[in-house]
């Protein structure tokens, strides 16, 4: 069985939400559908805190090692002396690290996003039932 | 509550405004649409005709190897940096203006890049060889040479259209969803698998804002780097007038400058056009057009500072080439960039102006112009007068260059006109997120 509860503002949607917060209701048993991101949302029904910088972390930290290496693997593969200079030039090198390092940082974030937020979803792509700009609290019970 | 009703009916109505511009297009979008198309294909035509003749066509020949094209390119490059900085550093600093003006700006972002990419491959001559700058293992076991700009660039530029591309796709995922309700028959399953199932639940939201988050916070450095790496293009070669440690500064300043003033350019039409009166305000515009004047006042101050570093400098040969800037060959453009740039914003002090669209519009087109002329003035007058003033010599436009180079500005307008009848125009959950707030901390 689920109750459903819909609401055209968001004071009148986190009002609501703070009731059946308080009054002991299991917080994975309440869903929430909203228009836009509703700030005092997560502070309501104490979300955790998003796991997606671990993502992002992994992916900054790969691409920075992919751009050294890159650079310095290529750079002994073949030891041509250019410019005078040595041939493990860090600074240089460090550019194409830092471009490496955004790019599969940004890259690794938008995967790990889709992860975690559970997407894409075929079924939610053409949706039954529609909510516009309602806001939506749907209570589970058994 | 009294009110609750009318806040949803404000919410329908903002969907209902801007998902009207994506309805079916007039007489007169056609028309600008088939003009931009006749243009760009006539620009194919020239380039064809450049491959097949040769370089020579283009004008670019010793001493000033660099021209029209490498100045276009740096130009669009620049065009795109103000819509990673208006969406991204205005996102970390929380600024509420932003909401009216990122979707163009990011949109304008994404064109201007794939505008800018054009150049190094047109300027290539044998277009077909582009990979050789890639890293790729081959046979003859040779590498790109990682210690030249123009490598750095490749990794610069390709970065930065991946992570705008996933900045903008990511910012439009909610809007999609608002389309995908409003739209039938394909339209509904295109939308649709766009939206990739956007609900709006508590958990997507709270993994997407960390996710703008962190895109925003990956962009910022970005912006300031690709420019940075572009104007090392220059910065690294020892030519007098490119060889100085102001440059990086100096050329993302300026991009910032140039991309808000297209940014006015774009939306100050289609505000018009689309009837989005209601949400893009004139205290908008009056926020975005502070940024113009502190950027263009950056930008006097790089160009008096490039002065001054020349004459402190002791060297002759840099002493010159600043003198011939402002008095040789090429004085006269340099003037109309200096107009364009230090002296024309001026009037953007004053409060009234700031609220005036039309100036605010004739202001965007001058900067655009002067702009496009800093490009110039620094890459010909260098190469057009170094060291041996036995090898001097002058650059002269071609039709062919030229024909690209507009070309160039139909390809990008025609994308951005495609864009405005496909997407969502305005990023509408976060003006209603924002409108919920009210603005008045904006």
């Amino acid at each position: 069985m689920r109750e459903e509860f819909l609401f055209n503002s968001e004071e009148e949607f986190c009002a609501k939400l703070r009731e059946v917060s308080q009054s002991g209701v299991d917080r994975r048993k309440i869903r929430t559908i909203t228009p836009y991101f509703v700030y005092e949302l997560d502070e309501i029904i104490q979300a955790p805190a998003s796991n997606l910088k671990f993502f992002t972390l992994f992916g900054a930290v790969l691409g920075f090692i992919t751009g050294m290496s890159l650079t310095i693997y290529t750079v002994l593969s073949w030891p041509l002396i250019t410019g005078g200079k040595p041939f493990i030039s860090l600074p240089p090198f460090l550019i194409i690290g830092f471009e490496m390092t955004i790019l599969l940082g940004g890259v690794t974030s938008f995967l790990g996003f889709l992860l975690i937020a559970r997407l894409p979803r075929i079924k939610d792509m053409a949706p039954d039932k529609e909510y516009g700009n309602q806001f939506v609290i749907v209570v589970e019970k058994e | 509550m009294h009110n609750s009703a009318h806040v949803l009916e404000l919410n329908n109505q903002l969907d209902n405004d801007i998902l009207a511009a994506m309805r079916k297009p007039s007489t007169l979008y056609w028309f600008a649409l088939a003009v931009c198309l006749f243009v760009v294909m006539i620009g194919g035509a020239l380039w064809g005709y450049q491959i097949v003749t040769g370089m020579g066509v283009a004008g670019k020949n010793n001493p000033v190897g660099w021209a029209m094209y490498i100045t276009t390119f740096v130009f669009w490059v620049g065009i795109a940096h103000s819509g990673t900085l208006i969406s991204a550093v205005l996102l970390l600093f929380r600024a509420k203006f932003r909401s009216r003006f990122n979707r163009s700006a990011e949109a304008m972002t994404i064109f201007a890049i794939m505008t800018a990419g054009l150049f190094p491959l047109i300027h290539m001559g044998r277009v077909w060889f582009f990979y050789f700058v890639m890293p790729y293992p081959n046979q003859r076991q040779l590498w790109s040479n990682f210690r030249s700009p123009l490598v750095w660039d490749v990794f610069a530029i390709s970065t930065y259209l991946t992570i705008s591309l996933v900045f903008f796709y990511v910012g439009m995922i909610p809007d999609f969803a608002i389309v995908r309700q409003r739209a039938s028959g394909i339209r509904k399953w295109i939308y649709g698998v766009l939206s990739v199932g956007w609900r709006g639940t508590e958990t997507q939201w709270r993994h997407y804002n960390q996710l703008c988050i962190l895109l925003a916070a990956f962009a910022t450095p970005l912006v300031v780097s690709v420019h940075s790496v572009v104007s090392w293009d220059f910065a690294m070669a020892i030519l007098p007038g490119w060889h100085t440690t102001i440059f990086a500064h100096y050329f993302v300043a300026g991009a910032i400058f140039s991309g808000t003033a297209m940014v006015f350019t774009l939306v100050i039409p289609m505000r018009k056009i689309f009837h989005l009166e209601r949400y893009i305000t004139l205290e908008h515009f009056e926020s975005l057009t502070k940024l113009l004047l502190i950027t263009s006042l950056i930008v006097s101050y790089a160009y008096i500072v490039e002065f001054l570093l020349a004459f402190y400098s002791g060297n002759p040969f840099e002493k010159s080439i600043f003198v011939y800037r402002a008095t040789g060959d090429y004085a006269g453009l340099f003037w109309i960039m200096v107009f364009c740039n230090c002296v024309a914003p001026l009037i953007l002090f004053v409060k009234k102006i700031r609220r005036n669209l039309v100036v605010l519009f004739i202001v965007s087109i001058l900067i655009n112009i002067g702009m496009w002329f800093e490009r110039f003035v620094i890459i010909v007058s260098t190469l057009s007068h170094d060291f041996l003033p036995y090898a001097w010599g002058l650059y002269k436009p071609t039709l062919v260059d030229t024909g690209i180079v507009i070309a160039s500005f139909a390809w990008f307008f025609l994308f951005f006109l495609l864009f405005a009848k496909t997407l969502p125009i305005l990023a509408i959950t976060e003006v209603k997120e924002v409108s919920a707030k009210g603005e008045h901390h904006a």
